[in-house]
């Protein structure tokens, strides 16, 4: 790719100062995101994805969580220089949050078309009337029926698909140019889950803008994503092409994930798991983070390990990619 | 082949809530019919699925199992024997030998009693024991789910998410019960542990021969964990298989869709897409006829009329769907 990225992370440090001491929830990770592309964030409940998310929005939780080091650097401005207000203008319209869940991201009170022209307000060379129109709009766009009636709903008054895509309209009303899904664990039956995924396509295709998903299922890199990091424990293990990772996973952590992964279409007797629990980010092992859990470990795995390049695109954090031992 | 009665026998069993309007004369207006006729078996040391979306009563159907709630109509059987005529010592087995594990480990485990009285409280409660006798069986539970003795002093706040759900585990096997409910039993935890506590399970059912009914929207893990699969519709079994034929030869057009909107384990393996119109409609008011027929791609002048049977289209294979009739 030519052209320049829209997004670059260059060696982030999110901490956390709690009285039980220094968390380290996001340690050193760089990646960039390049403009239409979709980008996966692969990682377990504490990996540091969603943190990583939220670093990107300024909305690290305060004052126990703090950016230490590190630059965001969106279409080359570094957004850790920026203002709280000039932050609140980032958000929303440069860059934006769609949260999967429906039922608990829109507000019960306000019709569906106050909470689409609050976030237009904002906007103030818009007059009243025209946010109206501009509301109207953005629901069509998401392929809401009879949009005009819509605009006075209530979400109680919609299906969960159609709530789904009233947050999608909200998303995309100031166009931004990086939207972030945040996947929650507990996931959603499978139909309703294709609709947003499908949603989001949707609004790629119209928008050009660039998605990060962050989840914690393969299947959605598989079915939605170009290119893909993985985290474990705060560090970004693994980055590749989407086939790459699938065929040739080259960090132990990402190759045992995929095998415990169970698969509808063939019958499988048994599934290699990964033995022990994920560690606690209050005590990591010096080293590699992954090693007590490693079926490959040996002792260089006890100093943090650098990035080694596999192919073009694709690196990993693993001594096994440096040569040392076979 | 030996036919012994299978363990679990449900038969034409319905649900129906009513809905009443009114404060003091309260009319019934409608019923929600939560679970709709519905008949399975589940045989000793087998694993039984029920998959479906929100709301096709796969938990309701696991209530009435469980004993929590009574059928509407028609009888489930355990052993042969029907769970209603159930009182006094009977009742009191039954309870000892269906045990449920559900969601969510974390609302599941009481937080302030230490994991040796939670999994020691049904051995109590259904047996009589020395304390030296509870304490050596659950310390054998202990291990046997994967954790230490010395776990057993701790309260669940100490453990990680798949930790407790192997307390949960250990707490339903310890009065020795021959069927466990399993509700979405890894879906609330991380990945890389899901594939521990399938395989634990499905040990467990080897060493005690145990059946499981297990609820799980995730499709791959209910291939990975069963024998046979049903799968729920608006209150209704749709399509009932082995878990190699329906997932590799679906007859209704409705698990079609649930496997097509299922994601891919490889990026190569995309799935040809069914989209389905509308939503699933209201249990109080299913639609007439065949109810999955407003939203059906292969809808026929038929179905808006008449329900079709649920008849055997292929050997072991049963389907409700007019294209098989």
């Amino acid at each position: 790719m030519q052209e320049e990225p829209i997004l670059k992370v260059e060696n982030l440090q999110t901490y956390f100062f709690t009285t039980s001491g220094m968390i380290k929830a996001v340690d050193d990770i760089s990646f960039s995101l390049w403009p239409g592309e979709t980008l996966g964030i692969v990682g377990e409940s504490g990996s540091g994805k969603s943190m990583t998310a939220w670093s990107i929005l300024g909305l690290v939780p305060k004052p126990a969580g703090r950016i230490v080091g590190g630059r965001i650097l969106y279409r080359g401005e570094n957004l850790l220089e920026k203002s709280a207000s000039q932050m609140r203008e980032i958000r929303g319209r440069h860059i934006c949050m769609v949260m999967q869940d429906p039922l608990t991201s829109l507000n019960p009170v306000f019709t569906v078309g106050d909470q689409i022209i609050e976030t237009l307000k904002i906007d103030s060379s818009r007059t009243s009337g025209g946010h109206r129109e501009r509301a109207v709009e953005l629901l069509s766009s998401v392929q809401i029926p009879a949009p005009e009636s819509r605009m006075e709903g209530f979400q109680h008054q919609m299906s969960g698909g159609m709530r789904q895509r009233v947050v999608g309209a909200i998303a995309i009303s100031r166009s931004p140019q990086i939207l972030i899904a945040d996947e929650p664990t507990t996931s959603l039956d499978a139909t309703i889950q294709l609709q947003y995924l499908k949603m989001l396509k949707d609004i790629q295709t119209q928008t050009g803008a660039a998605i990060i998903f962050i989840t914690h299922d393969f299947g959605i890199v598989a079915r939605m994503c170009d290119r893909v990091a993985v985290m474990y424990a705060g560090k970004m293990v693994e980055q590749a092409q989407v086939l790459q990772l699938f065929d040739s996973p080259a960090h132990p952590y990402t190759e045992a994930l995929l095998k415990s992964v169970p698969d509808l279409d063939v019958d499988v007797d048994f599934l290699p798991s990964i033995e022990g629990q994920p560690p606690t980010l209050d005590d990591l092992p010096e080293g590699c983070a992954f090693a007590p859990r490693c079926p490959y470990v040996f002792e260089k795995c006890e100093e943090y390990p650098d990035e080694f390049t596999v192919e073009p695109e694709h690196t990993a954090r693993c001594w096994r990619l440096g040569g040392a031992v076979v | 082949m030996t036919t012994a009665p299978p363990l679990v026998r449900v038969n034409a069993v319905k649900k129906h809530y009513p809905v009443t309007k009114g404060l003091i004369l309260q009319r019934t207006i409608g019923q929600v019919k939560a679970v709709d006729g519905i008949s399975f078996e589940i045989p000793e040391g087998q694993t039984y699925s029920l998959v479906g979306e929100s709301g096709c009563g796969k938990t309701t159907t696991s209530r009435m199992i469980l004993m929590v709630e009574p059928p509407t109509e028609g009888e489930v059987y355990f052993e042969g024997q029907s769970i209603q005529n159930f009182s006094g010592a009977d009742q009191k087995n039954f309870r000892a030998s269906v045990q449920a594990v559900f969601q969510d480990p974390w609302s599941s485990l009481n937080p302030r009693v230490k994991v040796n009285s939670i999994i020691s409280e049904p051995i109590t409660a259904h047996r009589r024991a020395t304390k030296q006798e509870i304490k050596s069986e659950v310390n054998e539970l202990l291990s046997v789910v994967g954790l230490h003795p010395l776990h057993g002093d701790r309260y669940p706040h100490e453990f990680s998410g798949g930790q407790r759900q192997r307390i949960a585990i250990a707490r339903a096997l310890s009065s020795r019960p021959k069927l466990i409910v399993l509700d979405e039993p890894v879906s609330a935890l991380d990945v890389s542990i899901r594939a521990q506590i399938l395989n634990l399970l499905k040990g467990l059912q080897k060493q005690y021969n145990l059946s499981f009914l297990l609820i799980a929207h995730n499709l791959a893990t209910v291939r990975y964990m069963s024998h046979k699969v049903g799968v729920m519709y608006l209150g209704k079994i749709v399509e009932e298989a082995e878990p190699g034929a329906l997932f590799t030869n679906p007859m209704h057009p409705y698990t079609k869709a649930l496997i097509s909107a299922s994601l891919p384990a490889h990026p190569r393996r995309q799935r040809e897409e069914i989209v389905l119109t509308g939503e699933v409609p209201s249990p109080l008011n299913p639609p007439s006829g065949c109810s999955f027929h407003p939203r059906c791609p292969f809808v026929m002048d038929i179905c808006p009329t008449q329900d079709p049977d649920y008849r055997e289209a292929e050997p072991g294979h049963k389907v409700s769907c007019h294209l098989y009739t």
